[in-house]
């Protein structure tokens, strides 16, 4: 340590000093920090195959995992009645298969804590089982919006697969399906619909915002287009809901056409794209790393081999 | 420089040398103006940094006139930007668009310009800072500071104005709110609105004149500030820290010419480095993702630049329990009052602090030794406050991705900083004052006893005492520019303890509370001699004025 005391009190010690410990707080943070939960939900098999459902499955399934909730014939719970601050839901009756595949298969039901907000989370079911609920939920407590087959949901997943062939056999079905639902809508209608309807809740890439009373507009980079459709359909939380009226399923082509572009697209700036936050990101760069390096230049070029007082 | 004499130089050039001396006889003045004496500390850089990133702007800005077409009028877009091909958009957009995507650097040069508009206006910030806490903006500097507030000033609505050009989603989003500040001013603000966009919202004039303002108008205006600026200074002279052999007549540091030259041509490079380093890796304002503007757009997630961040944050802070109205005309104070009201307060502050602390104290006296910010407690305590209270606006203006990033409630946010609004200054006016005092107190010490040499020895008597040694010249002579701080010129009490006519009247009575209010704390150097060891006076300047007057 002898070197740290000989130039203890050298005119660029207290900067130095300064720089190391901001640089510390940095990396100290980004370890701290939660990493977005980057993980695609892509667990499931193919949707190919989930044509036969079993509805009494699906029974089971809603026995076992969301009646405590939702209740047994599905009109819903309230804290009252489960005696329980943390089990109750609302009423499933006409919700249809749309919003039960959205919510299970974006991880978010069977919901951990029903007082807060659900993440995106890797689902709980398979595809098989997320559709054998479905169809119970539907036929039991009354019909609503049925699951958007045409747009196209997870990739498939080489785990699902016996062999490699059949893996990449699926995968080029798959992105066949994509790149034809993708390449029928139209940018110039898709970007307005966007920016008029969803942009100011979920911010013009799609990185998503805060909300009022601590809820918040989340991330559409992991979005499926069928999660996108599903949740124009059925409105979870707080999300108003778009039905066929609204915006109809062209409209609603088109957008998700504009939202999967935009995500896919790359950053055309430099490496450093900030991630997308855009001007706030921007000023701290600014101020942090421009600013600050000019000025460490400014201290070094006048800075004079100072006797020692 | 006298001893660095540069050998003769070869004929043919004395030959042209002469030939212009001839005729415009710059050797003389070129001679004067070439010793010309810079004082050397860091801090004197900072404006040098807003010249060198204006200089940047100037050169990047009509790179970009070349190809950008200030037009409204709608156009499809064909470039080689795949996504959009096929959108309507307009001229400007379609023309930023192709100087991103076909024009063989255009992008660069883009980024290059935006970073350096950012740069440039924190620079200025800095520059500023630097001038009110070392108080050079007193006597005979307060035109000078007057003509830099009107250069920051500028320099936002430069910034601004440049934003909108591109007429992308920010672009649009900034005019609008623009728009919305200029509707909320009483009775004349619909006019303004209208005489402003010729017509409704957008229409089809605005961009090409804030195209004109933004290369035309308001540049010359900078370049002609910032000339002026250059000539006084170079006129007055630098102001200079405390030290050795500085006094207010004379200037020490290094000579223009080669020395301090070399170093601000190297700085200039580094300044150019930097600002083009940021713009190859870093990415900024991508108009080609955000997409063109439509009036029914609107978005979370986008900000003004930094340097609008606090207007941003005083409408997004500010309440609208005041909004009231006369005859069926409404007032919208929430946003008159922070969209006009704060930005007057802050420009409005900036150019009469010189004239109002000049009124205060009484000093009219020329400075130009620069004050250590410590011995002007309380001007430093209201710098350190003005910070506070702008550094809360402009986080306010980021509160959505703040809320967002940290996972904080969006209106736990909003009120966490109107409460913070007007705690925080307060908070920090005391404990700035504090630290002043206490960093006072601790030179006083060194002062009297020198400084801690970090030797420890042991007294006879078995005490363990650590050796104090002599601070060397330069370091007394710093500490020695303490004395005199707490000046009043005019004695309101004459000699027969009679008040002067002035300090009568209410105003005077006023000031001469402020005047005492303005000094009393600080600490006195009065009668401390160096390395006296003696504790003299060791009362603040309100308590010896108490023992004075008995
Ligand atoms: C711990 C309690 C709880 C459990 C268990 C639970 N839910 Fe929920 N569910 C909720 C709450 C609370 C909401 C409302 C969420 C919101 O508004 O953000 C909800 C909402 C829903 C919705 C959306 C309703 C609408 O109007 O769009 C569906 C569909 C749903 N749940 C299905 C299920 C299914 C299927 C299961 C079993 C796999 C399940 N839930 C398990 C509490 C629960
Ligand atoms: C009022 C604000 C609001 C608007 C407007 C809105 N959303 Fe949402 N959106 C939300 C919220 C809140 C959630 C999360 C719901 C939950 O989990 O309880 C959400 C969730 C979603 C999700 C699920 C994301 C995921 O990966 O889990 C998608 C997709 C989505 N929204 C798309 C859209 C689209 C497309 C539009 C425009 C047509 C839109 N939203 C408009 C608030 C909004
Ligand atoms: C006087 C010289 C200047 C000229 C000729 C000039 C010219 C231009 C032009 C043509 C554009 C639009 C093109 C584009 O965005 O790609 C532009 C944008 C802009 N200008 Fe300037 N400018 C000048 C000075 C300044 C100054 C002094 C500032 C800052 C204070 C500034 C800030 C901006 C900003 C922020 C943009 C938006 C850039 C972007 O979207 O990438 N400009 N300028």
């Amino acid at each position: 340590m002898k070197w740290i005391t000989a130039r203890r009190r050298h005119p660029l010690a207290g900067y130095a000093v300064v720089i190391i410990a901001l640089a510390l707080l940095g990396v100290g943070y980004a370890f701290v920090a939660p990493t977005a939960d980057q993980a695609r939900a892509d667990t499931l098999a193919a949707d190919a195959e989930a044509t036969e459902v079993d509805i009494a499955n699906g029974k089971q399934i809603f026995t076992q995992s969301c009646m405590s909730c939702h209740g047994e014939d599905g009109t819903g719970r309230t804290q009252e009645e489960t005696g329980n601050a943390s089990a109750w839901g609302p009423d499933l009756t006409g919700v249809g298969a749309a919003a039960v595949d959205f919510q299970v298969s974006t991880g978010r039901m069977p919901s951990m804590n029903p007082n807060a907000q659900m993440p995106r989370r890797t689902p709980v079911y398979s595809d098989q089982e997320i559709a054998d609920l479905a169809a119970y939920v539907d036929a039991e407590f009354g019909g609503g919006p049925g699951i958007p087959e045409q747009a196209p949901g997870d990739a498939p997943e080489r785990a699902d697969y016996a062999s490699e062939a059949e893996y990449e056999e699926a995968l080029e079905t798959y992105e066949a399906a994509y790149e034809s639902y993708i390449a029928g809508g139209d940018t110039e209608a898709g970007m307005k619909l966007y920016m008029t309807n969803c942009a100011h809740c979920h911010s013009w890439s799609g990185a998503g915002g805060a909300l009022t009373d601590g809820r918040w507009a989340p991330a559409l980079t992991d979005a499926t287009p069928r999660d996108i459709y599903e949740a124009m359909l059925t409105g979870p939380g707080a999300m108003p809901v778009f039905n066929d009226d609204v915006l109809t399923e062209g409209n609603k082509q088109s957008l998700i056409k504009f939202v999967e572009e935009l995500d896919a697209e790359p950053n055309a700036g430099g490496p450093f794209a900030l991630d997308r936050v855009g001007q706030v990101a921007e000023g701290f760069i600014g101020w942090t790393v421009g600013i600050s390096l000019i000025v460490a230049c400014a201290i070094w070029i006048t800075a004079k081999q100072r006797a020692h007082d | 420089m006298s001893d660095n004499q540069a050998p003769p130089a070869p004929k043919a050039l004395r030959g042209v040398g002469n030939f212009i001396d001839d005729r415009f006889h710059l050797a003389k003045t070129g001679e004067k103006n070439l010793r010309k004496v810079f004082p050397n500390h860091w801090s004197f850089m900072l404006g040098e940094i807003a010249l060198y990133s204006f200089i940047i702007l100037l050169l990047t800005g009509v790179f970009l006139t070349l190809w950008f077409n200030p037009s409204m009028a709608h156009t499809v877009y064909d470039g080689s930007y795949e996504r959009l091909r096929g959108v309507g958009m307009s001229e400007a957009y379609a023309s930023t668009l192709h100087i991103t995507f076909d024009v063989r650097g255009g992008l660069l040069i883009r980024q290059i310009h935006h970073w350096a508009a950012l740069i440039f206006v924190a620079s200025l910030v800095i520059h500023m800072l630097r001038v009110f806490f070392t108080g050079a903006f007193r006597k005979p500097r307060e035109i000078n500071w007057l003509i830099g507030v009107a250069i920051f000033t500028l320099a936002i609505v430069e910034g601004l104005f440049g934003y909108s050009l591109p007429d992308d989603l920010p672009s649009g989003m900034g005019v609008r709110i623009f728009q919305g500040v200029l509707l909320s001013i009483p009775l004349i603000g619909t006019y303004l609105s209208f005489f402003m966009f010729g017509g409704e919202f957008p229409g089809e004039m605005i961009i090409p004149r804030l195209y004109m303002l933004h290369i035309l108008l308001i540049p010359g205006i900078l370049l002609a500030l910032i000339a002026a600026h250059f000539m006084i200074l170079w006129h007055q002279k630098h102001t200079q820290y405390p030290g050795k052999g500085r006094t207010e007549k004379k200037v020490v540091g290094t000579p223009m010419f080669p020395a301090f030259a070399i170093k601000a041509g190297g700085f200039f490079f580094f300044t150019f480095a930097v600002i083009t380093g940021l713009a190859g890796f870093v990415q900024i304002n991508p108009i080609h993702l955000f997409g063109p503007f439509t009036p029914t757009s609107i978005t979370s997630g986008l900000q003004p630049d930094w340097y609008m961040g606090f207007l941003e944050g005083s409408l997004r802070m500010f309440p609208n329990w005041f909004d009231f109205d006369i005859g069926g005309y409404a007032i919208i104070t929430g946003v008159l009052v922070p969209g006009l009201g704060f930005m007057g307060l802050l420009f409005g502050g900036l150019a009469a602090w010189p004239f109002v602390e000049a009124w205060i104290t009484g000093d009219r006296r020329v400075h130009n030794v620069a004050d250590r910010p410590r011995n002007a407690p309380v001007r430093t305590a209201f710098g350190v406050a003005g910070i506070t209270f702008y550094g809360v606006c402009w986080l306010a203006g980021s509160n959505d991705i703040l809320s967002h990033v940290f996972q904080i409630n969006l209106y736990a946010t909003t009120w966490f900083f109107r409460i913070f609004l007007i705690l925080g200054p307060i908070l920090a006016f005391i404990i700035a004052k504090r630290i002043c005092l206490g960093l006072q107190r601790r030179d006083r010490e060194t002062l009297e006893h020198g400084y801690e040499s970090g030797t420890i020895t042991q007294l006879p008597g078995g005490e363990f005492v650590e050796v104090h040694k002599k601070s060397s010249g330069e370091t007394v002579h710093v500490l020695e520019s303490a004395k005199g701080k707490d000046y009043t010129p005019e004695p309101t009490v004459d000699a027969n303890g009679v008040e002067s006519p002035a300090s009568r009247k209410p105003m005077g009575r006023l000031r001469s509370r402020l005047a005492h209010w303005y000094t009393k704390d600080n600490v006195s150097f009065d009668g401390v001699e160096p390395h006296t060891g003696h504790h003299l006076h060791h009362g603040t300047h309100a308590e010896k004025e108490k023992v004075g007057q008995h």
